[in-house]
């Protein structure tokens, strides 16, 4: 049995780790100090700001031998970690919301250009008007962007989760963000495992990149392409992006092995023979293990696809773990003005064409960080079993 | 026998800036961007945002700079310079110069935040300003360095507003370098770049480039003009180390504005009271720096 | 920017471009022939940018006003240059390159040299008459032997004539290797300037050593000798392998009307009086003397006439302004208290109610409408006036006597007939310069003539290198708008010291000292070489394209191409333009690969020594 506040069932706990209590954003700042970047150019919004706090003690105290750079905003922040990565150094960076949306053209710009940054997105509601509440729409509407998106369940996910992308990031060269939500988990305290330095420069390589700046090589990135060449570099980006299922599989695969943790791109929770599988992802999950529990221990056939990897979306995946699960309600805490539920229809596109596809439901459950508690999941898991499924997602909370 | 304008500076070429590039026959800024990159050496890094230099740098997969250049995006240049310069030293390479070569629009307008950012952080850098008073390279637009009344395609009447003085506001930062030169004076420029070059910390130099076709001024002419801005006052040639003590380098010679102004298409609509106007606030401006000067000299820390 | 009219050949200081690879180490990514996406792997310079210009620069030696507008051909900013560097010996071997009287030239030169330079963009032409004075005088007190005559040529070449014009010409002969008589029918050499210019503007002493030094050289001269008719010339003729005419224009022309008006006795002719004076002859000529003339010889008649204690008034036919004596001589001689009358004519002469005489004159203006070489004087209404006078003296020009050699020789309007550039006469063999050939009566022309005539001579003879060494007539000076004042500093120009009028009036001693040499170096320092590259390196430094280089060595190096020819050749390349002095460049050369044509170089290049050639297609 799991809650959101636990390890993984699978954990193995080794000599040299530690145990910490910690919240969802310090276990991030751990994670980032065992990763050993170079530069961290960051710049703070609420609630994103304890990882940054903490990474400065941990400097101060000795522990994270580290550049700070305390950039005057996150646009900056960002066009600073491109070019610290482009020199050929890893980099880190943390923001939230309105942060994230400043940096939107830099993060075109750091696919692009191919740097490996690795930055963790507290999600939390976007302006107009204002809040702090969590909601992933802020990471969702970066999803053209071109970065590797990895959403989280807890604090220890978390800073494995930060670990295992910089592995991912530099063998592919692309961007990836690991994403939790405001408070529910970037403030919430729980028993962390923090591996030890050792184990992980076993598991992570020093980032040595083909092409760098260097008064050596002397070679320039950034001038004017023509249009084949931007046709052909799109093309490259994306066959980059195609290769990122099957490196996050290996990578999980070795972290559970060498470091006594794996979450795989996606979960399979109590599917078997399920009539009905709720899809979620981020601190929702944790709910609807409780919810699933309920039902199961009700006698209902109910699982739960938690999806971990939604860029590049694991289309084959997925529909694997679906295939024969007569209906799919998919939970969700965000809103696309047009759309809907960003994973309602990603979830929709990706099962486009298998036979006898999964009945879909969509609910805007948490929008805005309204709580949904493993009770509601329970009614709207009932709800969906006396509806048709429509088109568009529903509003529900 | 070297002329006066060349005669203190030991032009040993070091063909960083290749031939074959795209700026207009003629360009101040390319000229600029020659000084700049041989007195900086072929040991240093640059970035580059969107601006004519964007142009001349080259088209992929051909640079026009012996030296790895990076391509940033308008506002970015003094964040993306500070991500190149900490990275270096993490790599123990911080003999390696790390040079902007900006336009004003990249440096007083959209850029400004990045720019003031970095100098309050104190990071390691050249930062040199082309400023040709403008967005020339998207049709000769107004920024914030338009001077007041010059006819730009989005000010057609003659700008309404000063230019900024983007020299004393990064003096009010405090930071170890800031200094005005300009491409008519080349020994005078390339003095700057290497003192700057030899320093640490945020160094920051603005150049004014003539654009031939943005000021409408003749092919052959952005020395002269160049020199005149310096001569009648418009553009005073000056250092300021640590926000304190200033060295004025080039004052007025003198010379009336309309010298300078007649020479530019940009400023062919004006009246003689505009003229008048003109010539009032560029005496206002000099003798409101010397007064600065005198005020703080003998005041200042190190003087 | 300069245009030129001569036709645009490739020009000599271009050469195609080095064309430098990619860098070696980038990696190439993508699929073999696709250019990589990210990462740049060359440099623009394979870029011909150079398609894009339409007009081309040229470096060139171009003359300088000076050196074009010098009746002797002067090469003047080269020996300026030497007196700047402090190397004064070579300064006055290229002076006499041409020149071999520069203490005289000095002193009485009109100095056209001063009229178009370009100096006076910035404060004031330079002083080269006064540089020139200073150097002759220079040579003359540290004795400085003129060059060796050239290899022997085994002619002879009879000079008639020992004033500036022949012993140029005798000069410049002994120079190109032959053996030279001088034949002078008075008592001694100069001419003119012996018996024209009087002591206080040019010292006999002068005069004399210039000659002597002259005829170190092996030039032999017999004094007392006239060449007086035909039948001398034919004689001369069949002697000498050649004969160069240079007898003068020694005929004062007369004005008749006025001996008839004073009588006998009150009108002298200015030429003979100036001839007096030398000797030392003075003739009790009374106390109010006018002078009838308006150039130099009756300014010389005048100053002359005061010194020796005469009231003197001139009157002269042209307003002050264009009168042919030089501004300064009429200066000075208002100074000395000459009374002027411009623009003025007299028009009877009568015998005076005490002794003298009466002139009555009119104030004219000279129609515009009469043609070349004549002068209509037209009376001003209510413009008369009266002066009283002891003696009249004329000097209103002088015509050659040409008489005794009957019709040997083509004359036309009192002069002899030559051809303008080789100087020969209607008679072969015989050359003919100076006043006897030219209206242009100035001591630098007939110096100037003797030389052109020398090679015309030693052309005609057979000369193996008369050609060579001629150099050519000058075109396109380096005009004032092709200098870029912002290289030179403001420097006032330095004025030879002229002596107090009281002491002038005192006697014939010298009215204008020459500079001393903090003086000379100062005004040598303000000539800027207009045309004659002097490796400021400006054109390298403000070339956006760094499409102008420097040449790794001088003129000289293997390298630039001219025109077609493919590896250098220094003559070729020193010698580029017509008249180009020896190691005068071109030290740049201009990559055609990536030139734009935007004209930087030529517009600061301080002195023209670039210009801008139209480029078609």
């Amino acid at each position: 049995m799991s809650t959101r506040n636990s390890p993984p069932a699978n954990e193995v706990q080794l000599a040299g780790d530690m145990r910490l209590l910690l919240s969802g954003n310090h276990a991030v700042s751990y994670g980032a100090m065992r990763a050993r970047p170079e530069v961290v150019p960051i710049y703070p919004i609420t609630p994103q700001t304890p990882i940054a706090e903490k990474i400065s003690d941990l400097q101060l105290a000795g522990d994270f031998d580290v550049d700070l750079m305390t950039a005057e905003s996150e646009h900056s922040a960002m066009s600073a970690c491109i070019t610290a990565s482009l020199t050929g150094v890893r980099v880190f960076t943390a923001t939230a919301s309105q942060g994230l949306m400043l940096m939107h053209e830099m993060l075109h710009y750091a696919s692009g250009a191919r740097a490996p940054i690795v930055m963790v997105n507290v999600n939390r509601t976007i302006g107009s008007p204002w809040g702090f509440w969590p909601d992933q729409t802020d990471s969702l509407a970066q999803r053209d962007t071109g970065w590797i998106q990895y959403y989280t369940e807890n604090g220890q996910e978390s800073l494995d989760t930060v670990i295992q992308a910089f592995r991912v990031a530099e063998e592919l060269l692309l961007p990836a963000m690991v994403i939790h939500e405001a408070f529910y988990i970037s403030h919430a305290l729980e028993p962390v495992t923090v591996p030890s330095q050792e184990r992980v420069d076993a598991y992570l390589p020093p980032f040595d990149p083909p092409h760098k700046f260097d008064t050596d090589i002397g070679e320039s990135w950034g001038n004017v392409v023509n249009q084949d060449m931007f046709y052909r570099h799109r093309k490259d980006l994306g066959a980059a992006m195609d290769l990122v299922p099957a490196a996050s599989v290996r990578a999980d695969a070795d972290y559970q092995e060498q470091l006594g943790r794996g979450y795989g791109i996606l979960e399979e929770y109590r599917m078997e023979g399920a009539e009905m599988a709720i899809v979620a992802f981020g601190a929702m999950v944790g709910s609807a293990r409780v919810a699933v529990d309920m039902l199961r221990e009700a006698g209902r056939p109910v699982g739960l696809l938690k999806i971990k990897l939604f860029r590049p979306f694991p289309i084959e995946e997925v529909r694997a773990a679906v295939a024969g699960v007569p209906r799919l309600v998919v939970m969700e805490r965000n809103f696309s003005p047009g759309v809907g539920g960003v994973l309602h229809q990603e979830l929709k596109a990706a099962l486009y064409g298998m036979t006898d596809p999964p009945a879909v439901h969509g609910y805007l459950a948490g929008v805005g960080g309204v709580n949904v508690s493993p009770k509601k999941i329970v009614e709207l898991v009932d709800k969906a079993q006396t509806e048709e499924p429509v088109p568009g997602s529903v509003w529900q909370r | 026998m070297p002329t006066e304008a060349t005669k203190n500076y030991d032009f040993t070429e070091e063909k960083v800036f290749n031939s074959g590039h795209n700026a207009c026959p003629g360009c101040g800024e390319a000229l600029a961007v020659r000084y700049v990159l041989n007195t900086m050496g072929p040991n240093t890094i640059g970035v580059v945002p969107p601006s004519c230099i964007a142009i001349i740098s080259g088209p992929q997969p051909y640079s026009s700079m012996r030296i790895p250049v990076y391509q940033t995006t308008l506002e970015a240049s003094a964040a993306s310079a500070a991500g190149i310069s900490r990275a270096l030293q993490r790599q123990g390479k911080d003999d390696v110069n790390v040079l902007v070569l900006a336009g004003d629009g990249g440096t007083y307008d959209i850029g400004f935040q990045a720019l003031s950012g970095a100098a309050e952080r104190n990071e390691d850098m050249v930062y040199v300003c082309l400023d040709n008073e403008g967005y020339m390279n998207t049709g000769s637009q107004k920024s914030s360095s338009t001077p007041y009344l010059a006819v730009t395609s989005s000010t057609p009447g003659g700008k309404p507003s000063d230019k900024k003085d983007i020299a004393e506001i990064m003096a009010a930062h405090r930071i170890p370098y800031v200094a005005t030169a300009t491409v008519g004076y080349p020994d005078d420029l390339a003095r700057k770049v290497a003192k700057a070059r030899d320093m640490k910390g945020m160094r920051f130099i603005v150049v004014l480039t003539p654009c031939l076709d943005g000021w409408g001024v003749a092919d052959d002419e952005a020395v002269r003009v160049s020199r005149l801005a310096v001569d009648t006052g418009f553009f005073p040639l000056y250092e300021v180390e640590d926000g304190e003590r200033y060295t004025i380098n080039r004052g007025p010679k003198g010379v009336p504005v309309e010298r300078y102004l007649e020479l530019q298409k940009r400023y062919r609509h004006l009246t003689a009271d505009q003229t008048r106007e003109i010539q009032a606030g560029v005496d206002h401006r000099w003798s409101l720096l010397q007064s600065r000067v005198d005020c703080l000299a003998g005041r200042s820390k190190g003087a | 920017m300069s245009k030129t009219t001569r036709k645009a050949a490739a020009p000599a200081t271009h050469r195609p471009t080095e064309v430098t690879g990619p860098p070696a180490s980038a990696p190439a990514a993508g699929q073999a022939g696709e250019i990589p996406t990210i990462w740049t792997t060359g440099w623009t310079d394979v870029f011909n940018t150079g398609t894009w210009r339409a007009a081309t620069p040229v470096h060139e030696w171009r003359p300088s006003p000076c050196h074009a507008d010098c009746p002797i051909g002067n090469a003047i900013p080269t020996w300026i240059a030497g007196i700047r560097e402090g190397a004064h010996l070579e300064a006055w071997l290229a002076l006499v390159d041409t020149n071999p009287f520069p203490a005289v030239t000095g002193r009485v030169c009109h100095h056209p040299c001063e009229g178009h330079c370009n100096r006076e963009v910035l404060e004031a032409v330079v002083g080269i008459n006064g540089l020139e004075h200073y150097l002759g005088d220079l040579a003359l007190a540290e004795g400085w032997a003129l060059p060796a005559p050239g290899e022997a040529q085994g002619k002879r070449v009879a000079v008639v004539g020992g004033g500036p014009a022949g012993l140029s010409c005798a000069y410049h002969l002994r120079r190109l290797g032959y053996d030279v008589t001088v034949f002078e029918a008075h008592a001694e050499l100069g001419g003119l300037l012996r018996y024209g210019i009087p002591e206080y503007r040019l010292p006999a002493a002068v005069v004399a050593a210039e000659i002597a030094r002259l005829l170190d050289m092996g030039i032999e001269a017999r004094t007392n000798a006239p060449v007086a008719d035909a039948a001398a010339l034919e004689a001369l003729e069949a002697e000498f392998d050649a004969v160069f005419l240079a007898v003068g224009a020694q005929q004062a022309k007369e004005l008749p009307h006025l001996e008839e008006g004073a009588g006998a006795g009150r009108v002298l002719d200015g030429l003979e009086y100036l001839h007096r004076c030398t000797e030392g002859v003075a003739r009790d000529l009374g106390e109010h003397m006018t002078v009838i003339g308006g150039g130099s010889a009756a300014m010389d008649v005048a100053r002359s006439a005061r010194r020796l204690g005469h009231q003197v008034s001139v009157v002269a036919l042209e307003a002050r302004a264009v009168m042919p004596a030089q501004p300064e001589e009429i200066e000075q001689a208002l100074e000395e208290g000459v009374a002027l009358f411009d623009g003025a004519m007299v028009t009877a002469v009568e015998p005076g109610t005490d002794g003298g005489v009466t002139l009555r004159c009119v104030k004219v203006t000279l129609d515009p409408a009469a043609p070349p070489g004549e002068i209509r004087p037209v009376a001003v209404e209510g413009g008369e006036f009266i002066l009283a006078a002891d003696v009249i003296v004329t000097a209103i020009g002088q015509d050659p006597d040409l008489a005794p050699y009957g019709d040997s020789l083509s004359v036309e309007r009192a002069i002899l007939t030559v051809d303008p550039a080789t100087l020969a006469t209607s008679r072969a063999g015989v050359f003919a310069g100076g006043d006897a050939a030219s209206i242009d009566r100035y001591v630098s022309e007939a110096i100037g003539a003797g030389r052109r005539a020398a090679f015309g001579i030693a052309a005609h003879l057979g000369h193996s290198e008369a050609e060579a060494l001629r150099r050519p007539l000058l075109e396109e000076a380096v005009n004032r708008k092709e200098i870029n004042p912002f290289y030179f500093d403001f420097a006032e120009r330095h004025e030879r010291a002229v002596a107090p009028v009281t002491a002038r009036l005192t006697g014939f001693a010298e009215a204008v000292a020459g500079y001393e040499p903090d003086a000379a170096a100062a005004e040598a320092a303000r000539c800027m070489s207009c045309g004659i590259c002097v490796e400021c390196d400006n054109c390298f430094v403000f070339c956006p394209d760094m499409a102008v280089q420097k040449e790794a060595a001088r003129a000289g190096a293997d390298g630039v191409a001219t025109g077609e020819t493919a590896a250098g050749d220094a003559a070729a390349l020193s010698s580029a333009a017509p008249g180009a002095p020896p190691g005068s460049g071109p030290f740049y050369f201009v990559l055609d690969q990536y030139c734009k044509g935007c004209g930087l170089c030529v517009t600061e290049c301080p002195r023209g020594a670039v210009r801008l050639e139209q480029v078609t297609r």
